[in-house]
């Protein structure tokens, strides 16, 4: 008789969980299905809190679907609330953005093909809070990035990655179960990766702070010249298609392999692109230029 | 089938036959049934059982195991062991009062907690020695535990049929104390203590029942024995045992423990270990449940059946929609309260908060509640403002945890919003990294 146990709510920036691609389920058939992060969070449950910027009804009057958009320090998490989220529905349909908002959901996965997982999360509770909480919040998911960190850089130095000798190092077994599998699935060890996310998203909170501007990196120009590459692969694509709305890994693969850039400088550009209204993400896992 | 393959199924034959025909001789009719006939295995024991004149019924004789080979699912289980603890309790069992038993078993492998669901015929104490047969095993909080059901037997032993366990107390920080440890080594403050007199088996008894810290946490503790004991002595305990009440550990010690009451400056004054000691509700779990424990964690969550609510005069249960589940149609009396969950990303739990520290967190009493609740003819007006107050705040919660199959509960003693320096520990974080 084994204890029917609420999933813990990870505290966890949008940048870890969306480069999550390993799914694994317990034997038992009632076993909740978690996402395993690069660095070993083994999320079924997520607690963000961030900028809600975007909520759109993806559903019909009669059956909304609610979808909107949560940005971290680093990244944005995607969530939607329908009719098995009642209240969270509600929540958000009155949520005028961009506000503070706190997030309580279910992760759910799409793949669109064999190599893409779309993560977003399944609001159970959206509630408005205020700059405080969202700066608290990126204090706790910093502090729960370091101890992940921590673990890795262990498992890093060991020959074959141990549960049991995590656990004796005072790691949770539930931490120790997810680095094992993280460190076979993914193969690399992204230490240096996240040590920075995390730094940066501490400086966030502090006064001194100033948002990095778009255009005052020393490769602009040809940033400039890449950003115009992805618009132009977008606006192939949909005049092939003769659609509005084309596929983020159909681009990303074709911009990846023409220019010989990689994933994240990828990702950038296109963040970029919409920071400069160029582009736009009219759904999970689309991309669409704007006229 | 190699030698070793065949060996358990020697070993049943043998046991089956009592030992009455040579290991050698099973073996080599077993060969000859498997090899030369390709009789099925089960049907090769049972003919040899059958042919050296035993009852093939006792092939499901359970092998006997020791306490450190108890996994947690057997369905049939013979242990020898002694008692080391035993108490009752009253339970209800489908409407009707039941005394079961439940204390700890130990061998010269270690010790394991036991439940006796039917105790009429028998008439067992602490020390005895038993043999028990066809319990069965499961898992509580992880650890394995032998359950004594109605198709078991338990017999009296002379003491010397189980040796005595014999190895180092075992040094331990109080948080990590678990149930069904035993011949630990402890160091602590006592911070309450008071004297009862209990009834026991063997007549009155003082019990010293109290609270003892280190600074790791606290745990309730029962000392069956006059140790001269006081609140803040620090005392080192070697030979106590642990069992939990609904999850929450409890330490023992009696006449057969050591304690003494040492001049320790190091360990803090009574008041302050009373206040430390926060623990993240992973480790709570993992431990089963705490007495007077403190939790830093957020509400992410306000279930239904909070705010004000309607309570049957005649069992307390919550009313639902003005009937009680078991006596129908009543009256409720109001009440308010808080059933929320509580996440420090690490775990959660479900806290329940009562009338008076629910009326703290509004800043209004059940009256107004009431008042309000009646102007805007919506009873879950509180539960709405409840909400408001509390999610995705930090909080600090103290009280008692327990468990049981569905998780932690949290009674909160006390909840305070806590106040935290984000820029000041962002600073302290980025500098620990940075070096």
């Amino acid at each position: 008789m084994s204890m029917m146990k609420r999933e813990v709510a990870w505290r966890i920036f949008a940048d870890e969980l969306n480069n999550s691609t390993l799914e694994t389920r317990g034997e038992d058939e009632r076993a909740p299905t978690y996402i395993v992060s690069p660095l070993g969070a083994k999320v079924n449950r997520v607690y963000a809190v961030g900028v809600l910027t975007e909520v759109d009804n993806r559903g019909t009057p009669e059956e909304p679907l609610w979808q909107g958009r949560v940005s971290d320090p680093t990244g944005t998490f995607f969530i939607s609330a329908g009719r098995y989220q009642p209240e969270a529905a509600t929540s958000l349909s009155n949520i005028d953005p961009p506000k503070f908002v706190a997030v309580v959901g279910k992760t759910s996965t799409y793949r669109p093909d064999d190599e893409t997982v779309l993560i977003s999360i399944r609001a159970e509770l959206v509630k408005e809070v205020n700059d405080e909480q969202r700066d608290l919040w990126i204090l706790e998911a910093a502090k729960s990035l370091k101890t992940r960190l921590e673990a890795m850089a262990e498992a890093s130095r060991m020959e074959d990655v141990s549960v049991q000798e995590l656990i004796d190092l005072g790691y949770d077994p539930t931490l120790a179960d997810g680095i094992k599998a993280a460190s076979e699935h993914y193969q690399t060890y992204p230490l240096d990766r996240y040590w920075s996310i995390m730094k940066d998203a501490l400086r966030y909170v502090l006064p001194e702070y100033e948002e990095p501007t778009v255009m005052d990196t020393a490769d602009e120009g040809l940033d400039e010249e890449l950003m115009e590459r992805v618009l132009e692969v977008v606006q192939e694509l949909e005049e092939e298609t003769e659609e509005v709305g084309v596929s983020y890994e159909q681009v990303r693969d074709i911009v990846v392999e023409r220019e010989d850039i990689t994933m994240t400088e990828f990702e950038e550009l296109v963040s970029k692109l919409r920071l400069h209204g160029k582009l736009m993400e009219p759904a999970l896992g689309q991309i669409q230029s704007a006229y | 089938m190699n030698e070793k393959e065949l060996a358990p199924h020697i070993e049943d034959i043998n046991r089956a036959l009592k030992e009455k025909v040579s290991s050698e001789q099973i073996e080599e009719e077993l060969q000859k049934f498997r090899d030369e006939y390709r009789i099925s295995l089960g049907d090769a024991k049972r003919a040899i059982v059958k042919k050296f004149g035993g009852d093939p019924q006792d092939l499901f004789l359970n092998p006997e195991k020791k306490i450190n080979e108890i996994r947690g699912d057997e369905r049939s289980l013979d242990i020898k062991a002694r008692i080391i603890a035993i108490q009752d309790k009253e339970i209800e069992l489908d409407g009707q009062p039941k005394t079961i038993f439940y204390g700890i078993f130990g061998d010269d492998t270690g010790t394991i907690p036991f439940t006796l669901w039917e105790s009429k015929s028998v008439d067992i104490e602490k020390g005895d020695t038993v043999h028990v047969k066809n319990a069965y095993a499961n898992t509580w909080n992880d650890q394995p535990q032998v359950n004594i059901g109605s198709m078991a037997g338990i017999g009296i032993l002379d003491d010397d049929e189980v040796p005595p366990f014999e190895r180092d107390p075992q040094v331990c920080d109080i948080k990590d104390i678990r149930e069904g440890m035993r011949n630990l080594m402890v160091t602590g403050r006592i911070l309450t203590m008071e004297k009862k007199v209990v009834q026991t088996d063997s007549g009155e008894k003082d019990l010293f029942s109290g609270v003892l810290a280190d600074e790791s946490g606290k745990i309730q503790f029962s000392a069956w024995h006059d140790f001269q004991l006081e609140p803040e002595q620090v005392i080192k305990l070697v030979g106590g045992y642990v069992r939990s009440w609904r999850g929450i550990p409890q330490l023992n010690f009696d006449e057969n423990s050591e304690v003494e009451i040492i001049d320790d400056q190091e360990l803090p004054s009574a008041d302050t270990l009373q206040d430390s000691s926060t623990m993240t509700i992973s480790h709570l779990a993992r431990r089963g449940g705490a007495v007077d424990a403190i939790v830093d964690a957020v509400v992410i969550d306000i279930k239904t059946g909070s705010g004000l609510i309607f309570r049957c005069p005649e069992c307390n249960r919550v009313v639902q929609k003005g009937a009680c589940r078991i006596h129908g149609k009543v009256d409720g009396e109001a009440d308010l309260r808080v059933k929320g969950i509580l996440d420090d990303g690490t775990g959660a739990l479900t806290m329940i908060m009562t009338r008076e520290l629910t009326e703290n967190i509004l800043g209004y009493d059940l009256d107004k509640a009431k008042e309000l609740a009646r102007d805007r003819m919506d009873q879950d007006v509180i539960k709405d403002e409840l909400e408001e107050l509390l999610i995705a705040q930090p909080l600090r919660v103290r009280g008692n945890v327990t468990s049981d199959e569905y998780g932690l509960m949290l009674v909160a003693s006390d909840v305070k919003f806590k106040k935290i320096d984000v820029e000041e520990e962002a600073r302290k974080l980025l500098d620990e990294v940075s070096v």
